[in-house]
């Protein structure tokens, strides 16, 4: 029983790698690979074959997919808190007072409507997103693009970011470059979330750029930051779509609390002051600039 | 892989079902590489791959209370990615194919880290020789070879018995030996190869 048997094909060898051959089959195998260098070869390339896909490195989720379902996440999270608001009480007409009336099961550290509205007023945001986006991208919520998206909360949101996301060079943010990492990692987005800033600028209208500008270069010894709440991280995500989110700080805009984005493309950095209200599903911009980046371009 | 502080997997989807409307993202961030490449390398299309991979996580945000708990939780999500996946990849062969889609799809691929130009070359070659597979052998060598799970979880990510895996594992590496050969270093490719793959259906 020494070579007579004819040589093993590959798919026999994987076969028996795999372990389902096996008896008195398994035991011929196993005798026919002692003797013949030819059917060894293939076995040894088998399981080469094996170590070189476990050494293809897992590639990383891009930027941009994780912040378009960073988005789409935050819609689903806005419509289930909707849900739940819509239960637990209904009037709430004025806005202006609000009871804490506890909704949520105690212990939770999860964002409740209720406080954000309450936190609000003190932290407006500013969003800047870098070029490439005139203002017209601003009202995401009237894209008629749809997509297959399976949440319908995300109707809105959800579909223009990917719309975004295919249209804008698929897969890279398109200043992405080709290093990747700490540079070119969106300074406020971290693997938990958004880090917002918390100024105290009262920004207005007229030379909006120059203060947004002002904002930008404020040493970051001189901060002090939070995280973004869900709601804010929805609005932000939703306003900067696959752009390097640059700055998220809360600002008075005329006198009224706003959040302040910056997100840059290229040698752009373009700029939103959100209202309180903005989130993924309502995308409320009080006003907007683009300016040029005063880090990478002229 | 959690330490201490971490909560685990299943206490986050816990505090989801309760209402933390941060427990659902936290967890999916913990997971998202593994969910991605799992949904890249099974439909071989960014684009497609982020579409499934959006799909799947709003069905987990959706289901996550009928999470039982007979498996884990990274089973439980890894076989919706799948699904979703695969679901897509039926929906693809029933339009049209696309001619456009491949030579950008690798380029996506190769520049989204970029690389060095060596492992670019070998995740190229890779890549295409996937797309080789029928779509079930595909899943199943993306899940043991590339990612790691044993056969045991992989046959309960994609509901079937150990024993199909294995002999899905088998045909798929069986396929492919023929097309990657020459990236193993010392040997020379073509020479002990005989590519027999008569049997080797879906």
């Amino acid at each position: 029983m020494r070579g007579q048997m004819t040589h093993l094909d590959t798919d026999v060898l994987a076969e028996f790698r795999a372990g389902l051959i096996t008896g008195r089959r398994g035991a011929r195998i196993t005798a026919h690979l002692g003797g013949c260098e030819r059917c060894t070869a293939l076995d040894e390339q088998l399981a080469g074959l094996r170590s070189l896909l476990a050494s293809v490195p897992a590639p990383a989720m891009p930027d941009s997919v994780a912040q378009r379902l960073e988005v789409v996440l935050a819609a689903e999270v806005a419509q289930r808190d909707a849900v739940q608001e819509n239960r637990a009480e209904r009037a709430d007409g004025d806005g202006t007072r609000e009871s804490p009336a506890p909704r949520r099961p105690g212990g939770n550290r999860g964002f409740r409507p209720l406080t954000l509205r309450v936190l609000a007023p003190v932290a407006a945001v500013v969003v800047l997103a870098a070029g490439g986006y005139g203002l017209s991208r601003v009202n995401l919520g009237s894209s008629t693009e749809s997509s297959t998206s399976a949440g319908s909360a995300a109707q809105g949101a959800a579909p223009t970011a990917a719309a975004r996301a295919k249209s804008g060079g698929s897969v890279n943010a398109p200043n992405a470059g080709p290093t990747r990492g700490a540079l070119s990692r969106p300074q406020g987005i971290t693997a938990a979330g958004i880090t917002v800033v918390t100024g105290h600028a009262n920004l207005s209208h007229a030379d909006l750029g120059q203060q947004v500008r002002a904002e930008l270069n404020m040493p970051a010894s001189a901060r002090t930051t939070r995280a973004a709440t869900s709601t804010e991280r929805g609005c932000v995500l939703g306003l900067i779509g696959h752009h390097q989110l640059e700055l998220v700080e809360s600002v008075l805009f005329e006198g009224s609390p706003a959040t302040l984005v910056v997100a840059r493309s290229g040698a752009r950095d373009m700029a939103w002051l959100a209202a309180p209200e903005c989130s993924a599903t309502h995308r409320h911009v009080l006003d907007t600039t683009s300016l040029s980046s005063g880090i990478s371009g002229p | 892989m959690p330490d201490e502080a971490a909560p685990a997997d299943h206490e986050l989807l816990r505090r989801h079902v309760a209402g933390d409307a941060d427990a659902f993202g936290e967890l999916f961030r913990r997971h998202r590489d593994r969910l991605w490449a799992v949904a890249l390398r099974t439909l071989c299309d960014p684009d497609e791959a982020a579409d499934a991979l959006q799909d799947a996580m709003v069905s987990a945000f959706r289901r996550a209370a009928d999470f039982r708990g007979e498996s884990a939780v990274t089973t439980w999500l890894h076989r919706i990615v799948v699904n979703a996946s695969l679901d897509r990849l039926r929906r693809r062969a029933a339009r049209p194919a696309l001619s456009t889609g491949d030579e950008q799809a690798f380029e996506a691929l190769v520049a989204q880290d970029g690389d060095p130009a060596r492992t670019s070359d070998t995740r190229l070659d890779v890549d295409a020789a996937l797309r080789l597979l029928p779509p079930q052998q595909r899943a199943v060598l993306v899940l043991v070879d590339m990612l790691g799970f044993s056969v045991a979880d992989t046959a309960a990510i994609l509901d079937t018995s150990p024993g199909t895996v294995k002999s899905r594992c088998a045909r798929a590496r069986a396929r492919l030996l023929p097309h990657l050969a020459h990236l193993q270093g010392n040997r020379s490719p073509g020479q002990s190869v005989s590519p027999a793959q008569g049997g080797d259906t879906a």
